[in-house]
């Protein structure tokens, strides 16, 4: 069992065609379940996206539903398992817009299909450290939802002070600050509310291994970053780490599956 | 086994030759040491049999006897012939997850390739230092722009790359692809961009389609699908072992779209065929 609980859904302005590799990506490595953000949501505009993934999810669960879809596990008609769904969504907040951010919180949310909220600091280009990221993740934090929250270098840090003013937060540090993970170390240690997650396009050598050996690993997760980086990129620097089982598992899914109450146990 | 078991994806791929590997230790990160054994018995575990190697005592303090170090180890450890069991099944600890994964990859001794390492900060010395590797077999040389801090429109990298070219050595260079190939163009040059990011691979496409001498390492190429949209007889492998993980390129590689043949040709053929 795998729980990527950093991917996305959707198009890219790189050079690249992936709107479609989720589902084939996922098997490839297997990844059981991911949590997705529209990309359209994190790039430009989070009620737009938010809107398409939304769509998206629910003929995933009407395919599900009828049994003709890829992305199912069952299809029978029997009580589905959680792990029946391959894809969860988070409702991407744009701190700049909380009027949209509050209205779209409260529409996907209850859906069930929608377990978690993102932000990403940089294309709003809103610190982790700002009123406006502060005042969004009061909202988050009001709606009962773990937020993935983009960090990179030391403004870990910043998330990691953020979320201690607000209390009952519970926030996921994207990248877990990219080169800056020895940071990364220092905020999660710092506020027992933040969680890592260890996505980067890059694999320094022992990245993993040092984060592991200074981090509480209730709190480590497991991502991705797919579509835009492909699993392997992750998969190998945690496979680098020789990690024992018991560590392993609760990166791949267990933290994942208690942070976000998926209901699955085993 | 774990659920990160990146040997059973990479399954027999080996890699002949992996164009970025170093030996030395970078003094302001707290990476590895990059001992020369430790180096080989890195390639060991992941069935790389054979390092194009440079020296970062070279690229940050003395090219000279930098690159006599790595002359020193490839003779050691030469392409074809007997090579110096330097790398023992018990210098490579097998992994505590899955035990068999080093065993018999650990008998695997790689051979290197000595790669000439000159520093762009000291352009009359670098062209005299390629004069001094080419009669001692080099036949390629590596440049280090960022630890240098040197952008590609300095004078020393177009006067380098002159040199590199005239000569028909291999240029391995790190650096943004989107800025380093400029002082390459229009000069016939045989170049590997060792840093290309897939952010960057647009840029990298477009270039190489009017430079065929232009390649690039699949390293940083980890997007779903950029190794499939690279002409494969453009692509090599590199690792930047010991700096970087190895076994992400390496599982990137396997779990590619690439038939077999494209798959030999990035894991080595390339390289041998611009190395020689």
């Amino acid at each position: 069992m795998i729980i990527d609980v950093h991917a996305h859904w959707g198009p890219w302005f790189f050079t690249m065609d992936v709107a479609e590799a989720n589902l084939a990506t996922m098997d490839r490595y297997g990844i059981d379940i991911s949590i997705v953000s529209a990309t359209e949501a994190v790039i430009y505009d989070a009620a737009a996206g938010n809107r398409a993934l939304a769509s998206w999810l629910a003929v995933q669960d009407e395919e599900r539903s009828a049994g003709t879809g890829a992305s199912s596990r069952s299809g029978d008609g029997s009580e589905e398992h959680p792990s029946a769904r391959r894809h969860f969504g988070y409702v991407t907040i744009n701190p700049r817009r909380l009027a949209e951010a509050e209205r779209d919180l409260s529409e996907y949310l209850p859906t069930g299909r929608f377990v978690g909220v993102k932000i990403h600091t940089d294309y709003t280009r809103s610190p982790a450290d700002s009123r406006r990221v502060r005042d969004a993740l009061g909202l988050v934090a009001a709606a009962g939802v773990p937020a993935l929250v983009h960090t990179w270098g030391a403004s870990v840090l910043d998330l990691a002070q953020t979320c201690l003013d607000i209390p009952g937060l519970r926030v996921i540090a994207g990248h877990m600050g990219a080169d800056g993970f020895t940071h990364a170390i220092e905020a999660a240690n710092a506020c027992d509310r933040l969680y890592l997650e260890p996505c980067y396009s890059h694999a320094p050598t022992g990245r993993i291994a040092q984060v592991v050996a200074g981090t509480d690993t209730a709190r480590l997760l497991f991502g991705t970053d797919s579509t835009l980086i492909d699993p392997a990129s992750v998969v190998g620097a945690l496979a680098a780490a020789n990690l024992d089982a018991e560590t392993a598992e609760a990166i791949a899914w267990r933290n994942a599956a208690q942070l976000f109450d998926l209901g699955i146990t085993a | 086994m774990t659920a990160f078991d990146a040997r059973k994806l990479v399954g027999e791929l080996e890699v002949t030759l992996d164009v970025d590997v170093l030996v030395g230790a970078y003094p302001d990160r707290d990476g590895p040491p990059g001992t020369p054994e430790s180096v080989l018995g890195t390639l060991a575990e992941q069935r790389i049999r054979t390092g194009a190697i440079a020296s970062l005592r070279a690229a940050l303090f003395d090219m000279r006897s930098g690159n006599d170090e790595v002359l020193t180890l490839a003779s050691a450890h030469p392409l074809d012939g007997r090579r110096e069991p330097l790398v023992s099944p018990e210098t490579v600890p097998p992994s505590p997850s899955d035990a068999s994964a080093a065993g018999p990859m650990a008998a695997i001794t790689p051979a290197v390739v000595p790669v000439g390492t000159v520093d762009l900060r000291d352009p009359v010395g670098a062209v005299r230092e390629i004069d001094r590797l080419v009669p001692l077999g080099v036949k390629a040389i590596r440049l280090f722009p960022d630890e240098q801090g040197v952008e590609a429109g300095f004078p020393s990298v177009r006067h380098v790359a002159r040199k590199a070219a005239a000569l028909g050595l291999v240029v391995l260079t790190g650096g943004d692809v989107r800025r380093f190939w400029q002082p390459f163009s229009g000069l016939d040059a045989k170049v590997v961009f060792l840093d290309t990011h897939f952010y960057h691979l647009g840029d990298f496409l477009v270039i190489a389609a009017d430079e065929p001498g232009f390649h690039t390492s699949t390293r940083l190429l980890n997007s779903p699908d950029a190794l499939e949209t690279v002409p494969p007889d453009r692509l090599l492998y590199g690792s930047r072992t010991p700096h970087y993980e190895p076994v992400v390129p390496l599982l990137r590689l396997a779990t590619s779209g690439l038939n077999p043949h494209e798959i030999a040709a990035v894991a080595g053929g390339n390289a041998k065929r611009l190395l020689g």
